[in-house]
């Protein structure tokens, strides 16, 4: 048997073990899809968004302002429950006060209580508060207009505010031509997070687990050096962070419709992605004696650099020294890259850089894994 | 009893001397709460989100676009956006890269066009990549939009007029003739003024909590909201792995030589769950001290929450009794155990806040201690007993310990 044929075979036989796990699957596919699933729904977007959003109006008013006023308000987005007095639940409410009609014909100045809940959607109450700036705009507009007179015959009869802008919003050209789901968001965020805990954690405890059982010692008494069967338990693991992703994103393209732009570009990305991660697990495996302490530090690691790279939430929320300090984390270049073939269509020389930067890191990581990697404690 | 008590100690003391790996279970929850409320609490002046990059194309460079441009100029804008004046290609070629949230293109002949009264449109490119800030570029165009066509209504001979003046060169503008052209504009400026100074309808916006009105959630209490879940996450990852004793001891002979000793099954049993409670407790405790030192995150009453924490940590010792009296041994505890505990936080709220999840998610969550656990913090932080999630957890913690102590016992037998 050749050498790499060697290392090819216990490579392979890593993975079967790993494979034949039951609970392999339970963090390689369904306990990922839970998080698909259910980061899916809170990250949808665009059309995917919730489709109305709710504003109580209580209108107090005595006089025909007050109806005048919520007509403008009206809008596809947007669904008005009228309200006699202020409800215990809402997500929205606007109070029209029973002197609004007086204070416009008087032409005196008011403000209009708008209450959000804290916990209610922000996407709907920005969605609700614009369309109330709009609605001001509107009447105010109309009263410049035409109010010159006496305002409480105003609303017998006088003509409507023409809207001479009409805005139009479109992708940039050479990209995506439908808004982009929500699970075009969450699945790439969740495999790169699960690729991170599981190579880490499976492949650093089995790591461990073989040096301490005298698994690796006894390998050596075949025909292997050590740097072949470092590279062999490297490539163990790297395989099955690219199996993890192969089943995330096949799962994604049949059931969710998952764009990924270009396929084997982004199996590209995260075939460097999982190298990177593999020489971590055979580092964490070399440098840790105890199970709990590489689930331990496996965990910390994963969650910190998924929160930072943007696995969790779009990235663009994040105040920007955060989006300086994420460049630490593995996962940022990896969902860039991924962000760049998604949404916009990007070829080879668009990912190169974040590619580069992960390979170099896998480069890095290597050499540190293959100095630490020891046969024996 | 002196038995017990023997063991117990001894188990405290043996964690003790390899305490790493409980340390970083009790900093997990605390980092990814700090990251957590970095990221999501309120800044003091920047407001609730981070400035968005916007491009803008003026195509038109002339009076309209420059009023469009200098709405961007006042201060409350300039803290929401960070817009860049560029050309086309320019901005193209940004967009193409993700560098900006949106692009907003004013059209040739905009100025023109609008005094003419004719219909004109703005184009927003938005950032495909991003879900929220490009909308509120739209949105932000189109309420200016509104504005600029009340504007150019309002005004339009004075539109007509300037029309005119910008059709001609210097020269040809008859200077003269616009004295009273300008004095009725004046008289509609004055008019407007009624309307426009102060704004005749503005809005008093305030965000509400459903029990009392609350102004705004700071980090702090974002902290406080955060901590109790991660904080149950990780006491479940922490009392798993000092439980596991119960089959460590089973696999590796140490149980068949503890029990040549006159060490009763239940003395050890009693010994493991007091261990597991007493220690999970202990580290809840030091997360909640760090918590409210580091993070200044609020507890409620004391007293209320070291009840919840005593009857949380109970149960978990409990749970994790009956758990390793089932499992076969440690490569299946290992890898069932993890999995628990995270479908256990993902459905129990200790991962997102249960509101916003599916309903079908959050009555599965009724079946886990992190969200009775998360909802009597909750309470507590309110200055409230928490009664229920009390009832709950004791109540299934005892039944898990009349489950466990048998099962365990069969398995302690030699």
């Amino acid at each position: 048997m050749g050498r790499t044929r060697r290392i090819l075979h216990i490579a392979g036989n890593d993975l079967r073990i790993m494979v034949g796990d039951k609970v392999f699957f339970f963090w390689t596919l369904a306990f990922p899809v839970l998080f698909i699933i259910l980061f899916g729904i809170l990250f949808k977007a665009g059309d995917n968004a919730p489709p109305v959003a709710e504003l109580t109006v209580v209108n107090l008013d005595q006089g025909r302002w007050g109806a005048y006023f919520v007509d403008k308000i009206k809008a596809p987005g947007i669904t008005i429950i009228p309200a006699e007095a202020e409800p215990a639940a809402y997500s929205r409410l606007l109070i029209l006060p029973a002197d609004f009609s007086a204070k416009i014909e008087a032409r005196r100045d008011q403000a209009l209580a708008f209450k959000k809940r804290a916990d209610a959607s922000t996407k709907a109450a920005a969605r609700v508060e614009t369309r109330l700036y709009q609605a001001i705009a509107r009447t105010i507009s109309e009263l410049v207009l035409y109010g010159e007179g006496d305002l409480t015959k105003f609303l017998d009869g006088h003509p409507e505010l023409r809207e001479l802008i009409v805005v139009k919003s479109q992708f940039p050209a050479n990209t995506v031509t439908v808004v982009p789901s929500g699970y075009d968001h969450s699945i790439p965020g969740t495999t790169i997070q699960f690729i991170m805990m599981m190579v880490m954690i499976y492949g650093g405890i089995s790591v461990m687990e073989d040096r301490k059982k005298g698994i690796l010692g006894r390998m050596l008494f075949s025909p292997l050096s050590t740097g072949e069967l470092f590279r062999a338990k490297l490539l163990g693991r790297w395989l099955m962070g690219l199996l993890q992703a192969f089943m995330l994103f096949a799962i994604g393209k049949i059931f969710f419709r998952l764009n990924l732009g270009s396929v084997p570009l982004a199996l590209l990305v995260i075939a460097v992605f999982a190298l990177a991660m593999a020489a971590l697990s055979v580092f964490i495996g070399s440098v840790f004696t105890k199970e709990d302490l590489i689930i331990g530090m496996s965990v910390l690691l994963a969650n910190i650099f998924a929160a930072l790279g943007g696995c969790w939430w779009p990235s663009e929320i994040v105040p920007p020294g955060v989006r300086v300090v994420a460049r630490i984390s593995p996962a940022y270049w990896a969902m860039d890259a991924l962000h760049r073939l998604t949404f916009f269509h990007g070829g080879f020389s668009d990912i190169l850089p974040q590619t580069g930067v992960l390979l170099a890191l896998a480069a890095v990581l290597t050499v540190v894994a293959g100095k630490s990697f020891r046969i024996r404690d | 009893m002196r038995r017990l008590a023997l063991v117990l100690v001894n188990d405290v003391r043996r964690h003790l001397k390899a305490p790493v790996a409980i340390l970083i279970f009790i900093a997990l929850p605390l980092i990814m709460t700090g990251l957590i409320g970095i990221i999501f609490g309120p800044q003091a002046e920047e407001g609730r989100l981070p400035p968005i990059t916007v491009l803008l194309v003026d195509n038109d460079k002339s009076l309209v676009s420059k009023l469009l441009l200098g709405a961007f100029d006042a201060d409350e804008m300039k803290k929401m956006f960070q817009v860049t004046v560029t050309d086309e290609t320019e901005a193209g070629k940004r967009m193409g890269k993700g560098k900006a949230s949106a692009t907003i293109v004013i059209p040739k002949g905009f100025t023109l066009d609008l005094l003419d009264a004719k219909p004109v449109t703005l184009l927003v490119v938005k950032n495909p990549a991003e879900q929220f800030l490009p909308d509120v570029v739209e949105e932000f165009v189109n309420t200016l939009g509104v504005m600029l066509s009340g504007g150019v209504q309002a005004f339009a001979p004075e539109a007509r007029g300037i029309r005119a003046i910008l059709d001609k060169p210097v020269a040809a503008i008859p200077w003269d003739a616009l004295g009273p052209e300008l004095g009725q504009a004046q008289k509609k400026v004055v008019a407007a003024v009624k309307y426009l100074d102060p704004l005749l309808i503005r809005l008093k916006a305030e965000e509400t909590k459903a029990a009392g009105a609350k102004a705004q959630l700071s980090r702090t209490d974002i902290f406080s909201v955060i901590l109790p879940g991660m904080a149950i996450m990780f006491l479940l990852f922490i009392v798993q792995t000092l439980m596991r004793d119960l089959l460590s001891e089973r696999e590796d002979g140490k149980l068949r030589r503890m029990m040549t000793t006159p060490l009763r099954p239940l003395e050890l049993i009693g010994a493991r769950l007091v261990g597991g409670w007493a220690m999970g407790l202990a580290v809840l405790l030091v997360m909640v001290a760090f918590g409210s030192l580091v993070l200044r995150a609020a507890w409620g009453p004391f007293g209320y929450f070291l009840i919840l924490g005593a009857v949380a940590a109970f149960w978990t010792a409990a749970f994790f009794a009956l758990f390793h009296a089932l499992v076969r041994n440690r490569n299946q505890a290992g890898a069932l155990g993890a999995p628990i505990i995270l479908a256990f936080s993902l459905f129990g709220g200790s991962m997102m806040n249960p509101e916003v999840m599916p309903k079908a998610f959050r009555a599965v969550g009724i079946l886990t201690p992190n969200r009775w656990f998360i909802d009597g913090a909750a309470l507590v932080r309110d200055g409230r007993f928490p009664l229920l999630s009390l009832a709950v957890l004791l109540a299934s913690g005892l039944v898990l310990l009349a489950l466990a102590v048998p099962a365990l016992r069969r398995r302690t037998s030699v």
